[in-house]
């Protein structure tokens, strides 16, 4: 699961705008992050799965490998925005959605196991891509436990923001 | 008495954090606290059949799947009574080599290297080192596709199974990865340049001992039925017990290892150790121009050693490759008893981790697992503790203490969720 500083929460309506402002014109890729089997910690994953079914070029999950994917696009030519979408903690209700921006996204998460979204971030932004986080609160994850319902309908929100955005777009 | 904290360990996978007591200038004790709670996984697989623990197991980690999922075949196979077929064994090979350099890659670069080149972490290094992060990404990714490949996904991969494999990797597939190999060994062998130029500190240098397995026809790999001590012993798998002693110790979830009441490594600088000998191609060549009498002694030669190995397993994905495609697909090898106990020894990228079994009527009625960083914890606190003392005698200022035990920590490549597997928790 990301960790992110605090920020304010986003109503549909506020989420589109909020995508929309990071986004501008340039082509919307998406990366799904998190583990599926911890319930809503694989929130990200889910909305990516959702997205490859009518974008399949343009998203992506955990399971296709996040650093070869960055480092693919980051290396594609014209104006991209990459959207990270993964469950985050941000001591909010369970299926608060927020879009955090490249420079409030906390640098320490780097693990064993992952490469930090800060790192991927900042490597679009060298290549001159945009990059920002669309974080879902989880309420449960538990080792093979099942995603709750306001997780499963921001998961809905976020994957027909994301949608809409991406159609426009392209 | 005052305490010097690294309360969050960064860049380890888990949650940890380090502990200095001191009294005035002297070191009463170095701790590194396991924070992260217990996982039970032993427990979760008691009574699953075989095949259902194959699912469960490998979740204990993200990165070393592969290798907790190939060290449990390996047991239940034996408990099982069934013997792989020779395409069976090649192609767990090839994504142990894929694995290899997934993990090693990620290691060095992006964990290790910055505290090297001064920089707080690998995003710092950006700007200075892009191209070497990038680098660093390019293996990664390859290493992931060779997982993929082999196990069928990037992570959790379930292709390979008891006495076979559900799917062979297809010749395309195999053609591809050779191919890439092949392209990406002279980034390999850059990168172990790279680390060959680092300076490594002597503060936490002590003499040390070395486990692995030893793989076999005098090879060096990753599988294998003995284990090789650095003190020229070797035993048996089965006897795993003897050689891990595992304990219970009031400050951390994780479980620790003694070999005859001393602590000892385990991972890439001990298998270059027990086994560098046997190395071939570009690593032994850079192996030998880079081996020195330190390697016995400081903990930080393993970042050196994973880059070296990293290369090796590039070196042998082809050949690896080749040999799966010349073989035709075997049928799975079915259990010959129901009834029995085994244990499998494979080595993950940052050391031996073993898989014990013992299975009644078909079920699975014990299981026990024994971790790298678990095993390697007693000789982090030790040479820990070492640098704390000298770093200190030297007037080195806090700041730069915690870095110097940041370093050692790091070195090992500790996976802390791995290492809390089981512990349980008493209050009293």
């Amino acid at each position: 699961m990301h960790k992110l500083r605090d920020a304010p929460g986003e109503t549909e309506a506020g989420l589109k705008a909020r995508l929309e402002g990071v986004a501008g014109k340039s082509k919307v890729y998406v990366l799904g992050l998190g583990n599926t089997d911890r319930a809503d910690d694989g929130a990200g994953v889910l909305v990516a799965e959702a997205l490859k079914k009518l974008f399949p070029s343009y998203s992506y999950s955990e399971h296709d490998g996040v650093e070869g994917t960055v480092l693919d696009i980051s290396e594609k030519d014209g104006d991209i925005v990459v959207f990270f979408v993964d469950a985050s903690e941000l001591h909010a209700p369970p299926g608060t959605v927020r879009v955090i921006e490249k420079e409030r996204i906390r640098e320490t998460e780097i693990t064993t196991h992952r490469v930090a979204v800060a790192l991927m971030a900042s490597m679009l932004e060298k290549a001159g891509k945009k990059a920002a986080v669309v974080g879902i609160q989880p309420g449960r994850i538990e080792f093979m436990g099942t995603v709750t319902a306001p997780v499963r309908a921001a998961i809905g929100t976020v994957t027909k923001s994301l949608a809409n955005l991406m159609r426009a777009n392209d | 008495m005052k305490e010097l904290n690294v309360e969050a360990l960064a860049r380890v996978e888990g949650d940890g954090g380090i502990t200095v007591t001191l009294d005035g200038k002297k070191v009463k004790s170095v701790t590194l606290d396991v924070h992260e709670g217990p996982r039970l996984i032993e427990q979760l697989v008691k009574g699953m059949t075989p095949a259902d623990d194959l699912n469960v197991i490998p979740r204990i980690c993200a990165i070393c799947t592969l290798s907790h999922r190939y060290s449990a075949i390996r047991g239940l196979e034996k408990a099982l009574g069934i013997t792989p077929p020779e395409k069976t064994q090649l192609a767990r090979e090839l994504m142990m080599l894929g694995e290899n350099v997934e993990s090693n890659s990620l290691h060095t670069f992006l964990l290790a290297l910055p505290d090297f080149l001064g920089y707080p972490s690998a995003i710092a290094m950006l700007n200075d080192y892009g191209d070497d992060v990038k680098r660093a990404l390019r293996l990664k990714k390859y290493g992931n596709h060779v997982m993929a490949v082999t196990s069928g996904r990037i992570v959790h991969g379930e292709n390979p199974i008891l006495g076979g494999f559900g799917r062979y990797p297809s010749k395309k597939a195999l053609e591809e990865i050779k191919l890439k190999a092949h392209e990406l060994i002279p980034d390999a062998v850059r990168d172990v340049e790279l680390f060959a130029s680092l300076d490594y500190p002597t503060y936490p240098e002590a003499e040390m001992l070395f486990m692995s397995v030893n793989a076999p026809k005098k090879q060096y790999g990753f599988a294998g039925e003995s284990i090789l001590i650095s003190n020229g012993k070797e035993m048996n798998v089965e006897d795993y017990k003897k050689l891990t002693n595992e304990r219970v110790v009031s400050h951390s979830f994780a479980k620790r290892s003694l070999y005859q009441d001393k602590p000892f490594t385990v991972g890439a600088n001990a298998r270059m150790i027990n086994m560098g000998k046997r190395l071939d191609g570009q690593a032994a060549d850079l192996f030998k121009q880079h081996y020195n009498e330190r390697w016995l002694k400081n903990p930080l030669m393993n970042n050196l050693a994973q880059a070296i190995e990293m290369l090796w397993s590039l070196e042998h994905i082809p050949d690896m490759a080749d040999k799966v495609m010349a073989l035709e697909d075997p049928k799975i090898e079915q259990p010959t008893r129901q009834t029995g106990s085994g244990t499998g020894a494979v080595e993950a990228p940052r050391g031996t981790l073993y898989h014990h079994y013992e299975v009644k009527d078909g079920l699975i009625d014990v299981a026990d697992i024994i971790t790298p960083t678990a095993q390697n914890l007693d000789d982090i606190e030790r040479h820990m503790k070492l640098t704390a003392e000298r770093m200190l005698a030297a007037d080195k200022k806090d700041e730069e203490v915690r870095l110097g035990l940041e370093m050692v920590a790091r070195a090992y490549d500790p996976c802390i969720s791995c290492a809390t597997h089981l512990v349980r928790l008493k209050r009293v």
